[in-house]
């Protein structure tokens, strides 16, 4: 088993030490750099399985190194700014980032982040996730409703029957947003009459089990004054 | 006063009806009269018509005895030598000149061909008689004369008591205007007076042909009615004229009298509309408006001139090349209007551009403020966060371990004031980027409740809602109005006294959505609504428990942002929130985002 290796890129060199002893102990190698080019040279002589990548940084910034790696390499990449707009995220993750984490962060959250990346990206028995009909693939999350069975990053979490429904229900139409209403007759196969608690509640147990920060989910988010969805992540 | 002119003008009226003669009141005797001279000189005419023009019989028939003649034949109605015996009245006519009898108190200016010649007497009889109708009629006329005159002069003087008296009352030295009536315009006023003067007049009219024919001592039927009938209309006429009589008097006394007449109101609109174009004022301000303006005016002044002058010069003289000069003069003023009209527009533009640049740059420069104060102040705070957090897996002797919870506790804190002060920034300065959709807030309400159940489960105080039974859809941004409904029952929660209830209510009034969101302190507020709201005041004056002092400030820019009012009202111990927002009544669509 190769040890995960991991590139750190920040122009901060104090905030890029932080990370790489934060990684160390979790067990990864970890390789620094202080600006895009520098990064990209790395690249050049080394095998690396993650990138943590800084987006305001001189003489190459996040964004266009990340597009100069994306040509030739398909390696998760987390990017790591101050900017915290919804729309920089938007674009980040448009441009080809599996993930973004805002500045000051947790850094259990980053641990747990990198993780999730890194078993993605090198879990073999991914792959049989996405062939079959009855499995339903959406970012890290594996749904298979023949089985019944959930899985996050490849590992398994347990959901009661209501939450699995719930899930599988939105996960089969991902990116579209249902009312409380519409997820409860699904579900609940009654007619739905002031359910917006019973219906939210059940969400939050979901996202306390599947998300790595609940309180920022990455797939289960809630349109507020609408619905519920799931993220369409590729 | 009505009464006396009506009454003067009947007695005219009737007075006239009879025909009597008025000069009976002052002529002593009728031979003295003119009535009797030109019954005279009427009587000289007749005959000697009668002579000249060949005529039969004059008609009717004199009350005077003659005898004319032409030298060859003669006209008669007496004897010669009965009429030379009544000398008394005798008028002769005799080879061009006059002679006189003895009571004849006249000359006659009449003269006639030589050969004529004209004996013209009265009776004694018939002059006494005359006299003693002359008399009678005195006798009937002169007190109704009398009567006439004093009605007359008490009308008159009660004009004058009336107009002197009008428009001023008792308490004050103003001139009161009447409402209504002064409202008329004068010249309308004057112009309604011409109609009673018009009726009075016709009726004069009327009446004097009625007289003319008729000459009895008894009035007919007929008479009585058109007396009857010009007495209303004299009464009409006279209240009229009376009553806008004294408006114009009050409105001289007022000194009002041209000023609220049409002509002066209809002068003075135009003139006010014409000194309109010449006013620029409003462009004080804008010298590049105030020249476009003040040219326009030149221009179309100038042009009007032109071709004035130029009608007249083709007019007076003719000539098509004197015709002509104004209109290249006016080619001349057009070229240059053109001209300056496009130098003007083009700095106009100049100064837009410059003005819009101007702004786009100042907005680009807050919002590269605040990005970059915002990188520069949380670089060093992760930093600091990383390391407490790898401080934290050290083995530490037991205090240190103490120590570096504190650090992570505060830095922690100030990671939340961070965000909070730099949301609080972009949303205050506009560059906040809203994602506004159709919601319904009623949802969005109950939503929030549910995600934040576990905090209210352990804050142990009760929420009670009663939102409305339907949808309510607003028109907003949802992520921040969640912000906005955490924070204020997250404050609800924490500073509520136990065993309190938050009460959370919803009324629509008018298409517009009322939230109340209402608890009880757990403290006193020693503060007012625009105090709390300040940013970083805090209730907890002491400042040892959580948060930053930013949410409500937050919430309350936040519900701006989104379309929404925010109101905070404290009353004794009740602590309460009030958001507004327009109803829109769109059905929502769920499907793909």
């Amino acid at each position: 088993m190769v040890n995960e290796r991991i590139l750190v890129v920040d122009d901060d060199r104090e905030i890029a030490g932080a990370i790489e002893k934060l990684l160390i102990m979790e067990g990864y190698e970890v390789i620094k750099a202080y600006n895009g080019m520098e990064a990209l040279d790395v690249l050049i002589s080394n095998v690396v399985h993650l990138i943590i990548l800084d987006i305001m940084m001189p003489r190459l910034d996040g964004l266009s190194t990340m597009m100069k790696i994306r040509d030739s390499k398909n390696i998760p990449i987390i990017l790591l700014s101050a900017k915290s707009e919804d729309s920089d995220k938007i674009l980040g993750l448009s441009m080809g980032a599996d993930d973004y984490i805002t500045k000051p962060f947790n850094p259990q959250e980053l641990v747990a982040r990198v993780r999730s990346q890194l078993r993605r990206y090198l879990q073999l028995g991914d792959k049989d996730c996405a062939n079959s009909t009855s499995k339903h693939v959406v970012g890290g999350l594996c749904l298979d409703s023949d089985k019944a069975e959930l899985t996050v990053d490849g590992d398994p979490v347990k959901l009661t029957a209501k939450e699995f429904k719930i899930l599988e229900f939105l996960i089969k139409n991902a990116g579209c947003v249902f009312s409380a209403e519409q997820i409860y007759e699904r579900v609940w196969q009654e007619t739905a009459y002031s359910v917006e608690n019973t219906v939210m509640v059940h969400i939050r147990r979901i996202r306390e089990k599947i998300e790595i920060n609940p309180k920022e989910p990455k797939y289960l988010k809630v349109v507020w004054g609408i619905g519920y969805k799931i993220e369409n992540i590729y | 006063m009505v009464i006396l002119i009506t009454a003067s003008s009947l007695q005219w009226f009737y007075l006239h009806n009879r025909n009597i003669n008025p000069e009976v009141l002052f002529v002593q005797d009728y031979d003295q009269s003119e009535t009797y001279h030109r019954k005279v000189s009427q009587g000289i005419r007749d005959t000697i018509n009668q002579i000249v023009y060949d005529i039969e019989k004059i008609l009717p028939e004199p009350e005077y005895l003659y005898y004319v003649s032409d030298g060859e034949k003669a006209y008669y109605n007496a004897s010669l030598s009965h009429i030379l015996d009544h000398e008394k009245y005798l008028y002769k006519y005799v080879d061009q000149s006059w002679e006189y009898g003895e009571h004849t108190y006249n000359n006659i200016q009449y003269y006639f061909d030589e050969n004529l010649s004209l004996y013209l007497t009265f009776t004694e009889e018939y002059m006494e008689q005359k006299q003693q109708e002359w008399e009678d009629e005195k006798t009937q006329l002169l007190p109704i004369v009398i009567s006439i005159f004093t009605s007359i002069t008490v009308a008159i003087l009660l004009i004058i008591y009336l107009i002197l008296v009008t428009g001023r009352k008792p308490e004050d030295d103003e001139v009161h205007l009447t409402p209504y009536m002064d409202m008329m315009y004068s010249d309308i006023q004057l112009g309604i007076m011409i109609f009673p003067l018009m009726i009075s007049y016709s009726e004069y009219n009327m009446v004097r042909n009625y007289g003319n024919s008729h000459s009895s001592n008894v009035l007919g039927m007929d008479q009585i009615l058109v007396i009857i009938l010009s007495a209303f209309t004299t009464i009409i006429s006279t209240i009229i004229l009376g009553v806008i009589l004294l408006s114009l008097v009050r409105k001289i006394k007022a000194k009002r009298l041209i000023k609220h007449s049409l002509v002066y109101a209809i002068f003075s609109g135009i003139s006010k509309f014409i000194r309109s174009f010449f006013d620029d004022s409003r462009f004080e301000h804008f010298p590049l408006t105030k020249s476009l303006d003040r040219r326009q005016l030149i221009f179309t002044s100038a042009s009007g001139v032109m071709v004035f002058t130029s009608f007249i010069f083709l007019l007076s003289t003719r000539s098509l090349f004197i015709g002509m000069i104004p209109v290249f003069i006016e080619a001349i003023i057009i070229y240059w209007y053109f001209n300056e009209n496009r130098k003007t527009f083009k700095e106009i533009n100049q100064g837009f551009q410059a003005s819009l640049q101007e702004q786009m740059k100042s907005e680009r420069m807050k919002v590269d403020l605040i990005t970059n104060v915002s990188h520069d102040l949380k670089t060093p705070l992760t930093s600091i966060i990383s390391y407490v957090d790898l401080l934290s897996k050290e083995d530490l002797p037991e205090s240190a371990k103490d120590y570096v919870n504190i650090l992570a506790d505060k830095s922690g804190r100030l990671k939340n004031i961070v965000s909070d002060l730099f949301d609080l920034a972009k949303s205050t300065s506009g560059s906040l980027p809203l994602d506004m959709k159709h919601l319904d807030l009623k949802k969005l309400i109950q939503q929030t409740l549910g995600d934040m159940e576990d905090e209210i489960e352990k804050s142990g105080i009760s929420i009670k809602e009663s939102l409305s039974a339907t949808p309510v859809y607003i028109y907003s941004d949802g992520k921040k109005l969640y912000r906005v409904f955490q924070n204020i029952i997250g404050n609800a929660l924490k500073y509520s006294m136990q065993g309190t209830r938050i009460f959370i209510d919803m009324k629509i009034d008018n298409n517009i959505v009322e939230v109340t969101i209402k608890n009880t302190a757990s403290y006193p507020m020693d503060f007012t609504a625009e105090e709390i709201l300040q940013r970083f005041t805090r209730g907890d004056e002491a400042r040892t428990s959580e948060g930053s002092g930013l949410g409500l400030s937050i919430a309350e820019s936040f519900t701006w942002a989104s379309g929404g009012r925010f109101q905070v009202e404290i009353d004794g111990d009740q602590f309460k929130v009030i958001l507004k927002f327009p109803v829109n009544g769109v059905e929502l669509v769920s499907g793909p985002e």
